[in-house]
């Protein structure tokens, strides 16, 4: 419990409109996306500038409560789930964009600003910002900076890390330092925004960023191809790259998730088809024309059942939208959906499915497979009911199978949705002991008194 | 009724199942849909956030407090996060569900009860006394009484609702239900017969709308049967939680209209053909399943209905007009009905169509949340009237009676020239005599 005291203290700091203590408030902040895990938060701040999140902190800080940066929670690893319970700042009402610089193909926003309010911002002056989670309708930019959000353009254009210039930040000391500039070369002492790019709101709280911009690819090309089985589709990927073609998007869905999928969008998507692909090539019309017919070409060579070119951009659109679903409309057919995030060298994709497709069997599970199958990130979701604690079991121990292949593959177990609290066991086992250590000296470094975000990636 | 077991903190009477519930895997994607969740960026006042309220009470973490009722009625009903959810959560109707239990749990002091009770189930289920009520406020109008009391301002003394309430009412006419013969007879060579829901506010407050939705089916070629024993569709007590009102007007005008023998049964109001269409679901317990089916497969809005046989346009008049169209949320997102307003409306000769930025975005009408909370409504409206004057359109289209009175009322207020129509009214200017 929060005393009376402390409340007052940070209404007076923040205002009273920003400080949220009521238990039914407090009742839905204690979740994010991923299933199972839930933490209610003792106080919520929403500030509405650095300095803001600079005095809650401070205040924090004193009392030595936990603290949880949260942005929408649309997060996959319980990242900002409160585990400790403490002070959660929402940082979306700092939502301001701040800055669009077309000389140095920037963009400066709050944290809290909607990915897709920022691409559609940038969008207006011509420019480009190409990662796309998923959620970016949703999602803020601060919190894909602190999970580096992939996304479905990532195979070329690069994740959200890829793209950070600069970062505000509020330590948990209470200091604000700006890392990183808008000069295309920094080579100045420790690359400090890299390291806290992906550092899930454990060594600061992020309130401003700087991204990089890139002129829009003049246009784009979308199709579809459909397969007998999924190991061709797996095929299909590494021909493609093999093939010197970097297409902007490949992502696959297996039947069960084109089923629900087209249950939800109803856009005519095959439902007998064990699996597709959903290609897009963009860039210099010619280009577009040489790598879509290159990609026609491989398809054909290994024997995709049907090859579908998307009419106009409205019909791209849509295709791209519904995958988008995938996940949310899974959950249509099962109470739960428990999802990874395992990631393997593109060449392992094709056993990466025959693993997937043998493990399910062993364990009796029913499980839609999706992903970004050029980068070889996949989404394997087991179909399940939280409340079946037999069947959970054998879900967790079809994904700790999964991730010992995985490992052994050079994979990673994620590959752009965090650790956070869901998969500190998983990180222990792909880093080892060595790699734990250090990443506790540099969590130590920042946050010696451990008040931010504790209890994520590693154990304590 | 079958025997349920008590779900948490819910009573067993009419309470939400756990599935429904479960079902949201809290994604977020209903978060930037939901005009509630845009206008206090509280968690708890948005889809995701009140699903996870119920789920509280269903797993005994949370009373059935006053919270969870402020949010059920908060919430606008605006069905844009169902649309928006790829789990096919109903968050809505969720929070329909919430309004019935809390009208178990947390029941009204006694003079609103009371108060509810007499406009719920005694005039809206009784279409004579409802129409002798609003007999009053045409003598009201007729007789410059409310020209007085508007230019005295005296109504800016009292409530807000009450001012705004005054103000929204449109110039009354003698209800239809009385005027509409049981039969109106096609104009041109005869396609169909079809059955005319009168919704309870396009009979009493827009009874020239309805009477044109007539005359352009007639002259599309369809016989009109307007039975006059038809009642309420129960949408106002389904809205206000009043669950056992709604199955016994449902159940009369289900008898009522399958003993009938026609193509469809056409409404022109959006609220009134969700509500019909949800009466499958709601009788399921107590009716026989083919009826239901077939009573669903019958309930057509004008817009579908007149896409489905398709629009005879030879011989339309031109309507030489800039028009843009505002989705109802009844329509839209409660029953998916979006292309064919906008066909037809593109289908009248003369007509430019401005499509508005956000046009399924509730204006803040939604039932009585216009009156019970004025500020937000004036918010939220404020946002659509910003997106019709960036079309410069010269004709604001809509389908729905609530909309159209919070529209005409916030145009007025914000002293913006174009009018709101009916699309049957602007079908009707297009129809030649």
């Amino acid at each position: 419990m929060i005393s009376k005291a402390i409340i007052q203290q940070l209404i007076d700091k923040i205002g009273k409109e920003n400080v949220i203590t009521e238990a039914e408030d407090l009742l839905v902040l204690g979740y994010d996306a991923t299933p199972g895990l839930y933490h209610a938060p003792d106080v919520v701040v929403y500030p509405t500038s650095t300095e803001a999140v600079q005095d809650a902190l401070q205040i924090a800080r004193n009392e030595v409560l936990p603290i949880t940066p949260r942005g929408s929670g649309s997060g996959l690893s319980g990242g900002s789930i409160p585990a400790k319970g403490g002070m959660v700042f929402c940082l979306n009402r700092m939502d301001k964009i701040l800055q669009i610089d077309e000389e140095n193909l920037t963009v400066t926003a709050e944290a809290g600003v909607i990915t897709m309010d920022l691409a559609n911002a940038v969008a207006e002056k011509g420019l480009y910002y190409p990662p796309d989670p998923a959620s970016q309708k949703i999602s803020t930019i601060g919190g894909n900076v602190m999970e580096d959000a992939g996304g479905l353009r990532c195979l070329k254009y690069g994740v959200t890390g890829d793209y950070v210039m600069a970062l505000k930040c509020v330590l948990p000391d209470g200091s604000i330092i700006t890392t990183g500039g808008k000069s295309v070369k920094d080579v100045a002492g420790y690359s400090f925004k890299d390291l806290l790019i992906s550092s899930e709101g454990t060594l600061a709280i992020i309130t401003e960023v700087t991204m990089r911009l890139i002129p829009p690819p003049q246009t784009q090309q979308t199709m579809l191809a459909y397969f007998d089985d999924i190991k061709t589709a797996g095929k299909a990927v590494s021909e493609i790259i093999a093939a010197k073609i970097i297409p902007s998007t490949m992502e696959i869905m297996d039947k069960t998730t084109i089923n629900c999928v087209e249950d939800y969008s109803k856009i005519g998507l095959p439902r007998d088809t064990a699996a597709l692909l959903l290609i897009e090539v963009d860039g210099h019309p010619a280009v577009v024309a040489e790598e879509s017919a290159g990609v026609q070409k491989v398809l054909k060579q290994v024997k995709a059942t049907e090859i579908h070119i998307a009419a106009n951009d409205e019909e791209a659109l849509e295709l791209a939208t519904a995958r988008r679903m995938a996940l949310s409309a899974m959950a249509r057919v099962s109470p739960s959906t428990l999802m990874e995030d395992a990631t393997v060298p593109r060449s392992y994709m094709a056993q990466t499915f025959a693993e997937i497709e043998r493990l399910a069997t062993k364990y009796d599970l029913t499980v839609g497979t999706f992903g970004h199958a050029g980068d070889g990130n996949l989404h394997p979701t087991v179909l399940c009911d939280e409340r079946d604690a037999d069947q959970m079991k054998r879900a967790h121990a079809f994904f700790d199978d999964l991730y010992t292949k995985v490992l052994e593959w050079g994979g990673t177990v994620s590959g752009e949705h965090g650790i956070g609290i869901a998969k500190k066991d998983y990180l222990a086992r792909q880093v080892g002991p060595g790699g734990v250590a250090v990443m506790k000296r540099i969590k130590n470094a920042f946050d010696p008194d451990g008040i931010l975000n504790p209890g994520k990636i590693f154990f304590d | 009724m079958k025997n349920i077991e008590k779900l948490g903190n819910f009573t067993v009477h009419d309470a939400p199942k756990y599935e429904d519930i479960l079902q949201c895997m809290r994604c977020g994607f209903c978060l930037p849909t939901c005009p509630t969740f845009s206008l206090t960026g509280r968690e708890r006042s948005s889809p995701r956030g009140r699903v996870a309220l119920a789920r509280a009470v269903s797993e005994g973490k949370l009373e059935f407090n006053q919270a969870m009722k402020e949010e059920a009625f908060f919430c606008l009903d605006c069905r844009a996060c169902t649309t928006a959810c790829p789990s096919g959560v109903q968050a809505g109707s969720l929070m329909e569900i919430c309004r019935a239990q809390a009208d178990q749990q947390q029941p009204l002091p006694k003079w609103q009860a009371g108060f509810r009770d007499f406009i719920l189930k005694k005039m809206l289920p009784n279409p004579d006394l409802l129409e002798t009520s609003m007999l009053p406020a045409r003598l009201y109008q007729k007789l410059g009484i409310q020209w007085l009391v508007r230019h005295s301002k005296l109504l800016k003394l009292g409530p807000k609702w009450i001012d705004k309430a005054e103000g929204m009412m449109p110039e009354l006419h003698q209800p239809l239900r009385q005027n509409l013969p049981h039969l109106s007879s096609a104009t041109s060579e005869k396609r169909g017969t079809v059955a005319f829901f009168l919704g309870c506010v396009m009979t009493l407050m827009y009874a020239e709308v309805s009477r044109q939705t007539v005359r352009v089916l007639n002259h599309q070629g369809f016989d009109v049967i307007t039975p006059k024993a038809q009642k309420c569709c129960g949408a106002p007590h389904m809205t206000e939680g009043d669950r056992e009102t709604t199955r016994q007007l449902a159940q009369h005008n289900l008898d009522l209209f399958l003993g009938l023998d026609v193509d469809a049964i056409v409404t022109d109001c959006a609220g009134c053909g969700a509500a019909l269409k949800e009466y499958e679901e709601l009788l399921e317990e107590q009716e026989d399943h083919q009826r239901l089916k077939k009573f669903h497969s019958k309930i057509k809005d004008i817009s579908e209905f007149l896409i489905e046989v398709g629009i005879h346009t030879e011989g339309l008049k031109p309507v030489n007009k800039f028009v843009t169209y505002h989705e109802p949320c009844h329509l839209c997102h409660a029953q998916g009905i979006s292309k064919q307003p906008r066909d037809l409306i593109k289908s009248i000769p003369g007509v430019e169509f401005r499509e508005m930025k956000e046009a399924n975005w509730c204006c803040g009408s939604a039932a009585t949340f216009s009156l019970k909370f004025t500020e937000a409504s004036q918010k939220i409206l404020d946002r659509k009237l910003d997106n019709v004057k960036n079309t410069e359109a010269e004709v604001l289209v809509t389908s729905n009676p609530g909309c159209h009175l919070q529209l005409d009322w916030g145009l007025r207020e914000a002293e913006m020239a174009q009018p709101v129509l009916h699309l049957s009214e602007l079908l009707g200017e297009a129809t030649p005599d």
